[in-house]
């Protein structure tokens, strides 16, 4: 026993010491970063489903440089220290790539091994900082969220005219991040919001935060919330105590999930998306094809993944060559390309997309109200 | 009194197998050396990493768990602490990296004292619910507390450290630096039971009444166990941190504490080599099973659990018990031992105990109802009655078990009334039980010098008069040979006589048998009436309670008889036992019959 | 703005969500008092619970990566309330057989770690066949609730409570009022002695696990309508289960329902009282955990345990 136990982890240490030597091979690897298991597993589906679909697509049109395409994936269990592992085994298997994860605080976690590796890192995580740490290897699929804000509080004030505005948010990264954005937006609108209240994830009653809200007299409610239960308990909580204020919200109120569980108990809420099926002919024809496959909606946490292996499967077409150096250059001079979550155009940190749609929620189906582009502050 | 001493064959937590610990000295050397031989990729290092700072926090598990026998569910904000001064230190404070590293030490300890304080005297389900709950509040401080914390954002750009004007940048050489800091904590925490804290630590674990009895402050003990677990922990957290320039609140929850926990019952709670193989394993674990996809988690699982069923003492445990069936381990060589030394002041006839007036009631039932006693010095005085007439209350309270409900007790003219055990047991007064209780895992002879090391016991300092002392104790009641044996392997005879010594060792000036005759055989019992003469013969004042007439008669000066918590009678054998009270309350029938008896 | 009428909701969620905590830790003192031992995969069985509820009343899609098959069975409510109780209660005898009997003389902290093994285990299993969305599952009665006197009564929630006390006057009839729950009560306090007695101990402590893995599921399956079913809905709810067990008074019943409900109430009102003060709403629980002990080290209705000499 003694000396299986000590096998054991002899044969591992070799085992990773020798996963490190890369094989050359005629296909090009690009490793994914995913969260398959922990509390966020449920996105995780998603961004797997979106950036095998592209996969497929690539290879049926003749793949990379000629080679087929293969995605490497490795699970991060939903937490930093998990997404450091992960993706350095990436890194480890010698891919020219990876899709990195669409948190911010993971992204945070791996940025110094995205400078270590020197590959370009594709992620999804808003937190407008990630770009601008002097990490040239980092590249944003998504719009981050000083734009996000900028988009809620213009909506809410000019198209809806709405003043008095109460803020929801969650007290993880990404909720206090888009609430300090958002609390910036209606600074120059001179609106200061009647009401802030943060939660922390996984609450299982609203109801003082509901109570709250009715006291504060707020006629719109702009939220950054995180998990989807927390998004429907709300929801439900919020008409059952006889609240029907005006919501606009991040993404995350319109994800298929959050849809699911609140049911009718979300009808008429908005929200800033930066993917809509609706918004764009390449936006609808990629929900036909996400439906038919996986017989899902899809939605954000597929979309932007979509985005990222097309856009590295562009580049490499582009440099000619999986050096990432060439890559990257092929990656920043990307401008004007039609994704689905709306059109690329990378400037020199590596952000790429500055735009969000604004949907509302119509009896449970997505409509699409506009588009804003670049808003301004 | 230096002439052929026998000195501690083996420092009591160490292994005397020589090739095992050159094998491990050999793998322990390469292992962090590995890195620079072959090229291996930032996974791999990152895998080394979290290994070696895991494992320091997973030996603080070692000390409060393994050594003191506390459960601790909160390791992971220990080590969060840590984390958290160095990265707030260097990053927002503009402090330099070492500074901050001993600020995260103090804190930790601090908050580990604390914690301990408050908390410590509850113990087993009650303080794993305690821990889990300083866990839960720390995490949600560091995500709510932006403003000092960061909050969930965590704290980016966090940098290795200098030493001696090197710059540790090269995550090799840094990993290099954190193995070097961990091996020198695997050795403290493997010298660690060999010390005085130590011995009172795994006292404490064994037998926390008994530890208290014989004069452990054993609430110090388990604070200082746990302050010491929390400042590892802290140490483990601060190199994390500067290895992966990068912590966040997630990093520090609850499942972080469980993995450390898994860790030390995994490698063997005991050993701190167990616990750095442990940690190796449940690093490595979810990393080998990823090949099985989607259910690598639920296989880790099963895996725990096949693991707590296979191997109850860990894998060290495992491969020490397999290696110990290989090897027959050296008897340990003992010297001369020098006569037991009782130093014992020749006084006036001051009684060495008093009990005034003394009661104490459980709700309504007087167990001891307002006894008065006088133990006089160089006396065996007896404490008789029948079944339920109080005698094991009446010790129990003059031990400090018990708080009286009313009375004094004096010990050598001291008011000892208000004093916890272990204060008791450091003015001199020694005690045994009824059910022997030593301490099982420990040594005949570190039992002994457990008992030697209560305070102000009137000896030489150090550990070798220590050792000396105990060894004299055990020769004194006749099993010097078996010194080296664990207890637990002893038969029942020689624990008691183990127990005794360890009362001996401590000096006392009023020895408290606890029925010591009970469960020996009549051999045994002979030995023991020569022992106690013999006791009697240096001049210890020795008050017993027994059930055995012929024992307490053959031995004592002086006789109690307690009946429903209420002296009946006091005298010499003979007068007591004559008295008509006496044989009433023992055979409830009238004297003939007694008389016919004796 | 009626001040009276917000308190009173306040309350109301909090004794509705302390009714859950009574529940689960209703499961925790079984165990304890039949092994001695704490179950970290109690809040599991909830999840279990929830998640059976799934599988009866919309079924589930499969996992075409493992080959596991889609299941659609759509059976009325009600059936598939008793469907998943059975389920729950064969869960019992397998975590007995696996988790705890081969552990049973072993001191509780390997059988504690030997349950957290069986929560990793258990919730990355649910995790791999069922996909890891979270699902609605509809409530007991097709009504969202009443409003009394600017008070909003979730209908579910008063199911809750309702059911709170139904299993607690149950509990107290089956334990002190048969025949087997004097076995039982005869085995959780000296299992020596219960086996002479001819008592089979073995059968007692299986029992005990059925008995709490299926009180532990139906707790997940009523407050899976409001909190939904998700992997981790056990994981939050088991640890203000624990903190209420241990205020209660360690393995003491009144004390499992007294402690839930001080738990739930305690951190619905200082989460609405306290300015700021809704994201520190766990910390509410085990701040008041800390203090029940510090004045009563045994809990509310534990008893003052002092070690004999």
């Amino acid at each position: 026993m003694r000396r299986l136990a000590l096998g054991c982890i002899a044969a591992s240490i070799a085992a990773l010491v020798l996963s490190v030597s890369a094989r050359a091979a005629d296909v090009i690897k690009i490793g994914l970063v995913n969260e398959t298991t922990g509390p966020n597993a449920e996105a995780g589906v998603y961004t797997v489903n979106g950036a095998r679909l592209a996969v497929e697509e690539i290879n049926k049109a003749g793949g990379i440089l000629g080679k087929q395409v293969e995605l490497l994936l490795e699970d991060n269990q939903s937490t930093n220290p998990g997404t450091v592992l992960a993706y350095t085994k990436l890194v480890g298997e010698g891919v020219p790539a990876v899709i990195g994860p669409i948190r911010s605080t993971q992204t945070q976690a791996i940025s110094p091994s995205v400078a270590k590796a020197g590959i370009p890192t594709m992620f999804g995580g808003t937190d407008p900082s990630l770009t601008h740490t002097g990490n040239p290897w980092l590249f944003r699929c998504r719009p981050n969220d000083s734009f996000s804000s900028l988009v809620i509080a213009d909506f809410g004030v000019n198209t809806l005219k709405l003043k008095k505005w109460a803020i929801v948010h969650s007290t993880d990264a990404f909720g206090t991040g888009g609430m300090n954005a958002l609390v910036q937006a209606l600074k120059a609108y001179d609106i200061t919001p009647v009401l802030v209240q943060g939660y922390t994830n996984n609450s299982q009653d609203f109801t003082p935060i509901v109570l709250a809200i009715k006291k504060s007299g707020a006629d719109i409610i702009g939220s950054y919330m995180t998990n989807s239960p927390d998004v429907g308990i709300f929801a439900k909580q919020l008409r059952q105590l006889g609240l029907s204020t005006v919501w606009v919200g991040s993404p995350s109120v319109i994800t298929e999930t959050a849809r699911n569980l609140a049911g009718s108990a979300l009808y008429g809420v908005y929200a800033i998306a930066d993917f809509t099926p609706g918004s764009s002919p390449q936006a609808k024809a990629y929900a036909d094809k996400y439906k038919a496959k996986y017989n899902l909606e899809a939605d954000v946490y597929s979309s932007w993944a979509y985005d990222a292996v097309h856009i590295l499967a562009i580049a490499m077409n582009q440099a000619k060559s999986t050096n990432p150096e060439a890559i990257r250059k092929a990656i920043l001079a990307t401008c004007g390309y039609k994704g689905v979550e709306g059109t690329y155009c990378f400037d020199e940190n590596g952000d790429g997309l500055r735009g969000y749609n604004i949907v509302h929620n119509d009896g449970g189906k997505i409509g699409f109200i506009k588009h804003i582009d670049n808003p301004k502050k | 009194m230096s002439q052929a001493l026998a000195k501690p064959a083996v420092p009591v937590g160490g292994q005397n197998n020589l090739p095992g610990l050159l094998l491990l000295a050999v793998l322990a050397i390469a292992f962090p050396l590995l890195p620079y031989a072959l090229h291996v990729s930032d996974y791999v290092l990152n895998i080394f990493m979290n290994s070696v700072t895991y494992a320091m926090a997973v030996l603080g598990m070692v000390v409060v768990l393994g050594y003191a026998g506390q459960i601790n569910l909160a390791q992971a904000a220990f080590f969060g602490i840590g984390a958290y001064a160095v990265g707030l230190g260097t990053v927002s404070w503009g402090l330099h990296f070492w500074v901050s590293f001993a600020l995260g030490m103090g804190a930790a300890a601090i908050a580990g004292l604390v914690l301990g304080f408050t908390t410590l005297r509850l113990g087993g389900h009650y303080l794993a619910m305690i821990t889990i709950s300083f866990q839960q509040i720390f995490d949600l401080v560091m995500v709510n507390w932006i403003d000092v914390t960061r909050g969930p954002d965590g704290i980016p750009g966090i940098e290795p450290p200098a030493l001696f004007g090197l710059h540790l940048t090269d995550k090799r050489a840094y990993l290099l630096f954190c193995a070097a800091v961990l091996y020198l904590l695997i050795w403290f925490v493997w010298w660690l039971p060999s010390t005085r804290l130590g011995r009172a630590m795994r006292a404490v674990r064994d037998n926390e009444l008994a530890a208290g009895t014989i004069g452990v402050h054993t609430l110090r003990t388990k604070v200082i166990a746990f302050a010491i677990s929390a400042v590892l922990g802290g140490i483990g957290g601060s190199l994390y941190a500067a290895g992966f320039s990068y912590i966040s609140p997630d990093n520090f929850s609850f499942l972080r504490s469980i993995e450390f926990l898994t860790a030390v019952l995994l490698g063997g709670a005991q050993s701190p080599f167990g616990a750095a193989l442990g940690t190796v394993l449940i690093v490595l674990l979810p990393e080998w099973l990823r090949f099985l996809k989607s259910l690598y988690l639920a296989v880790y699982g099963l895996g725990v659990i096949l693991i707590m069923v296979f191997m109850p003492e860990g894998i060290w445990g495992l491969m020490r018990n397999t290696f110990q069936r290989v090897r027959k381990p050296r008897a340990p060589v003992i010297g001369a031992v020098p006569a037991l030394n009782f130093d014992i002041k020749t006084q006036d006839d001051r009684p060495v105990l008093k009990l005034e007036n003394l009661q104490k009631h459980f709700g309504g039932l007087r167990a001891v109802d307002g006894i008065d006693v006088a133990v006089a010095p160089g006396t065996v005085h007896a404490l008789i009655g029948p079944n339920g007439s109080g005698k094991t209350t009446s010790l129990n309270v003059v031990n400090g078990i018990y708080r009286p409900t009313a009375g004094k007790i004096l010990l050598d003219g001291i008011d000892v009334t208000q004093l916890k055990p272990h204060d008791r047991a450091g003015l001199g007064m020694g005690r045994t039980f009824q059910n022997i209780r030593l301490f099982q895992t420990m040594t005949a002879l570190e039992n002994v010098m457990v008992g030697g090391q209560r305070d102000n016991n009137p000896m030489e300092a150090g550990g070798e008069a220590l050792v000396t002392r105990a060894l004299s104790a055990l020769h004194f009641v006749g099993i010097l040979e078996r010194a080296h044996m664990i207890v637990r392997n002893l038969p029942y005879g020689h624990q008691r006589l183990v127990e005794i010594a360890r009362a001996l060792a401590a000096h006392p000036k009023l020895l408290l048998l606890d029925e010591p005759g009970a469960g020996l055989n009549q051999t045994e019992k002979h030995e023991l009436v020569g022992l106690l003469k013999r006791l009697r013969g240096h001049g210890l004042t020795v008050f017993l309670i027994d059930h055995d007439m012929g024992l307490v008669e053959k031995v004592s000066d002086k006789i109690t008889v307690l009946n429903f918590g209420k002296k009946i009678a006091e005298g010499t054998p003979q007068e007591v036992l004559r008295h008509p009270d006496v044989i009433a309350a023992y055979l409830g029938e009238g004297p003939t019959h007694a008389a016919a008896r004796a | 703005m009626d001040v009276l009428a917000n308190n009173l909701q306040v309350l109301f969620q909090g004794l509705a969500l302390g009714s859950i905590y009574a529940l689960v830790s209703l499961g925790f003192v079984l165990i304890i008092r039949a092994t001695n031992v704490v179950n970290f995969a109690q809040g599991d069985f909830a999840m279990l619970g929830g998640y059976a509820m799934i599988l009866f009343t919309v079924g589930m899609p499969g996992n075409p990566e493992l080959h596991i098959p889609g299941f659609a069975v759509h059976v009325p409510y009600w059936l598939a309330i008793a469907l998943a109780a059975v389920v729950m209660a064969l869960i019992g005898v397998a975590f007995n057989y696996g988790v705890y009997y081969p552990l049973r003389n072993r001191s509780f902290l390997p059988v504690l770690i030997s349950t957290l093994g069986a929560s990793i285990f258990l919730q990355n299993t649910v995790l791999a066949l069922f996909n890891p969305q979270p699902r609605p599952l509809d409530k007991l009665f097709n009504v969202e609730g009443v409003t009394i006197g600017g008070v909003f009564l979730d209908s579910q929630y008063l199911v809750i409570l309702g059911f709170t006390i139904l299993a607690v006057a149950f509990q107290y009839f089956f334990f002190e009022h048969t025949l087997i729950g004097k076995k039982l009560q005869a085995t959780s306090q000296d299992k020596d002695m219960a086996r002479l007695l001819g008592i089979p101990v073995t059968l007692m402590i299986i029992i005990t696990f059925v008995y709490s893995a299926v009180l532990g599921g139906l707790a997940g399956m009523l407050v899976a309508p409001i909190l939904f079913v998700s992997i981790g809905m056990g994981s939050t709810i088991a640890l203000k289960a624990f903190a209420a067990t241990i205020i209660g008074g360690f393995g003491d019943v009144r004390g499992a329902i007294v402690g839930g409900l001080i738990i739930g109430v305690v951190e619905s009102l200082a989460a609405y009282h306290i300015p700021n003060g809704v994201p520190y709403k766990d910390a509410y629980a085990f701040l008041a955990l800390f203090l029940v002990l510090l004045f009563r080290p045994q809990g509310i209705f534990g008893e003052k345990v002092s070690e004999k000499a």
